[in-house]
């Protein structure tokens, strides 16, 4: 043996143990050419970023499978911000892309940069054009402000997953104990009256809204009709609309009569500060009830739901943020069993009703809210039927138009806030209106800088 | 032959593996890098040629601005404190007589073992208002409110990451101390101490030159690691840049504008510049560095 190693030692040039080495190496790698691993590869993959979505769609893909025998699907729960990663890379690199994926409405902008052709979904405007099993076109089914959110340059790359109308959840037990009568609380002058009666400086506030962000002055400015972005993807953050709300919102947050404080905008200091007591109220669309409910067990009975304060006493009682959409992407070698899955998962009457059931959530599908699981009352809401709630709200939903330049933004916005809250805190109403003007103006010019920039 | 190909070609082949992976790793991204900062992108697949326009475009982009200002201020703060708090420590540490030397030593070092990503986690919930543990001690301590926003006041954001980023490093670069104070010839403290030279005069004149070369090292690391932080204030402040952009850095806009923005092109930009003015920095640290050895 050692004759024979010696030998070889001898004779390869790069000695023995690199050349076993090399042998195991060419093997290995050999042997994963010469298998077929595309025979392995399920018929579809979806993305969800969202574990109640994932838990619906789990119990309905069996189903799906079944009926489409022989059918293998890979149902792949990705936390929210490494799905927008690996999403992007698989599309870059062309390698392993889903064939269904979930997006929020934040992030769903970004992917539809660059040239039209070049987007990674496909444009879902002639499958929603077809007529269901009903005789009903697709198109006709779903509300459309939700799907205006997932188009862009006329062409629909998303399917919308929800509504999302916005209610105000309150702590019934404590306006009871107070005496205060929600269903006169018509308009936000109602609101702040309230607000003032209930607040008790850094011992309570009445409602919880963030003053560093633009989680609330978005959903606040939808509810007046403006927007960070229109219809044709022009920037709208220095309208007149965004101008007055800021004045009016900012007096909420900051100063000395602020009625609102944000111990923190989501997680368990939030849950936190609303199972004190410490804010009696926040801005509660359908998706957050279920978060609610599941964070604050001990306060079942304790919480209902309100319409939003309008702005004028016939105006809107709901606003809108964000979303999620579901897309097709390019790479999709069969996109009809990917349009029969999407459709299953996402308006299939029995599955709706049972997904609104587990999350709370309002699908855009407007031929299913007269299922039974949407007239149901819930313990918890005291009582409420919160899904007549929301659907008595959804008609009255804003747009909101998605863009690539969303984030950034919403970024900028968020800086005015901050930087107006500081300013009304130290000078109060003094200059405070052209300071948020010239803010709002530098930034919006930043934006416009940033977006004229793209070639495409 | 046979051997004289053997001689001169089996060096080649023994180092093939690393050239072959630094090239396809390494210089391969770099060059591409390079390239892709001439062109406005959308993703490696779209891309218009622009020029120097990136780079441009850089010296007025108001955003890039904010986050090298923010990145010096960290990083002046964060050397700053951090190499003397070290050095302290590790004076410290390394006098005769300290019982459980070992104790304090891994005490000091183990947060560093926590790791960036954990302790950026945990410390999101240490600083949170009303009952973070933070406050509460500060509460206790001075009477600072409870609802004091650390993550969520402007002014606050950067405080609380250069505080973190201390809590990580100092003992990591108090390791490296120690060992440099360790190597110091005993003869020369005795040597001084015959001359009438008191403890500060010792350190001045006998420790701080003997640990020179480790001080300059640690120095050029843990600026080029300043100037490189992300991972800690983008988990910190929950994937933002925080109130008013106060947790904006270099590389966070970097990571914003090609990851999330999908502008490989600019990002690539940012990038080089980072390179290049690190590049400078370390240099005239090394060169400051060895003629302030020299002085010595």
């Amino acid at each position: 043996m050692s004759w024979l190693r010696d030998k070889l030692v001898e004779v390869l040039p790069i000695g023995f143990a690199p050349t076993v080495m090399l042998v195991i190496a060419v093997a290995a790698g050999g042997y994963l050419l010469a298998v077929d691993r595309e025979a392995k590869k399920p018929d579809l993959t979806v993305w969800t970023f969202s574990n109640t979505h994932f838990d619906a769609f789990r119990q309905s893909v069996p189903d799906f499978q079944r009926r489409h025998a022989p059918l293998e699907i890979d149902l792949q729960l990705v936390q929210y911000r490494v799905l927008d990663r690996r999403l992007r890379s698989a599309m870059w690199a062309g390698l392993d892309v889903p064939n269904l994926v979930e997006l929020n409405f934040n992030r769903a902008g970004t992917f539809f940069r660059g040239p039209i052709d070049k987007v990674g979904f496909i444009d879902l405007k002639p499958f929603l054009e077809r007529t269901d099993s009903t005789g009903m076109r697709y198109l006709d089914r779903i509300l459309p402000s939700r799907l205006a959110a997932y188009t862009n340059r006329g062409r629909i790359f998303g399917l919308p997953h929800d509504v999302h109308p916005h209610a105000v959840a309150y702590r019934r037990d404590i306006f009871q104990a107070e005496g205060i009568d929600p269903d006169a609380i018509r308009t936000w002058d109602d609101f702040i009256k309230v607000g003032h009666l209930l607040t008790i400086p850094d011992k309570r506030y009445m409602i919880q809204l963030d003053d560093t962000g633009v989680l609330s002055f978005e959903a606040l400015l939808l509810q007046r009709g403006g927007g960070f972005f229109d219809a044709e993807g022009k920037l709208m953050i220095d309208s007149e609309t965004a101008v007055r709300t800021l004045l009016w919102f900012v007096p909420l947050v900051a100063g000395p009569d602020r009625i609102a404080d944000n111990p923190a905008s989501q997680g368990q200091a939030f849950y936190k500060a609303i199972g004190d007591g410490y804010v009696l109220s926040f801005l509660c669309p359908d998706w957050l009830t279920s978060k609610i409910e599941m964070n604050l067990p001990h306060l079942s009975g304790k919480l209902a739901l309100m319409p939003l304060p309008a702005v004028t006493p016939d105006g809107r009682r709901t606003t809108v943020r964000s979303g999620t959409m579901l897309g097709i992407t390019t790479k999709t070698p069969d996109p009809e069993l990917a349009w029969a899955l999407a459709t299953y998962l996402y308006f299939d009457r029995a599955r709706v009703g049972q997904r609104f059931r587990a999350t709370n959530t309002l699908p855009p599908n407007r031929d299913a809210w007269d299922a039974p699981a949407f007239h149901e009352p819930k313990a918890y809401w005291s009582g409420q039927r919160i899904g007549e709630l929301y659907i008595a709200l959804a008609g009255q939903v804003p747009t909101q138009y998605s863009s690539p330049y969303q984030e950034l933004a919403a970024e900028k916005v968020g800086q005015v806030i901050a930087g107006a809250c500081a300013y009304y805190r130290l000078h109060g109403k003094d200059g405070f209106e052209s300071f948020v003007r010239g803010r709002l103006n530098q930034q919006a010019r930043a934006v416009r800088i940033q977006m004229q920039r793209n070639p495409f | 032959m046979w051997h004289r190909w053997q001689s001169r070609h089996a060096p080649y082949l023994f180092i093939s593996p690393f050239l072959i992976l630094f090239v396809l790793f390494w210089g391969y991204p770099l060059v591409q890098s390079l390239r892709l900062s001439l062109f406005a992108t959308s993703g490696p697949n779209s891309e218009v040629f622009v020029g120097l326009d990136n780079f441009h475009f850089l010296l007025r982009d108001p955003d890039f601005h904010l986050a090298v200002k923010n990145t010096l201020v960290y990083a002046f703060f964060a050397v700053g404190v951090q190499l003397p708090l070290s050095l302290g420590l590790a004076v410290l540490l390394n006098r005769r007589g300290l019982r459980l030397p070992n104790v304090f030593r891994f005490v000091f070092f183990s947060p560093h073992l926590m790791g960036t990503v954990f302790a950026s986690v945990l410390f999101g919930l240490i600083f949170a208002p009303r009952f973070g543990v933070f406050n509460r001690v500060l509460h206790l301590a001075v009477g600072l409110p409870m609802n004091t926003r650390w993550l969520g006041d402007a002014n606050l954001v950067m405080p609380a990451i250069i505080l973190l980023s201390l809590w990580l490093n100092v003992g990591f670069y108090m390791i490296y101390f120690l060992a440099a104070l360790q190597g110091v010839r005993q003869d020369l403290y005795e040597a001084a101490r015959v001359d009438g030279a008191g403890p500060w005069m010792r350190f001045l004149h006998v420790t701080l030159p003997g640990i020179w070369p480790v001080t300059l090292f640690v120095l050029v690391i843990s600026t080029i690691g300043s100037f490189r932080i992300f991972e800690l204030p983008w988990l910190l402040l929950q994937n933002t840049t925080g109130p008013d952009q106060s947790g904006l850095f270099v590389v966070t806009y970097l990571y914003q504008k090609g990851f999330e923005a999908a502008d490989l092109g600019y990002a690539s930009a940012i990038g080089w510049s980072l390179t290049a003015s690190l590049l400078v920095l370390t240099l005239a640290q090394l060169r400051f560095g060895g003629m302030a050895r020299g002085v010595n």
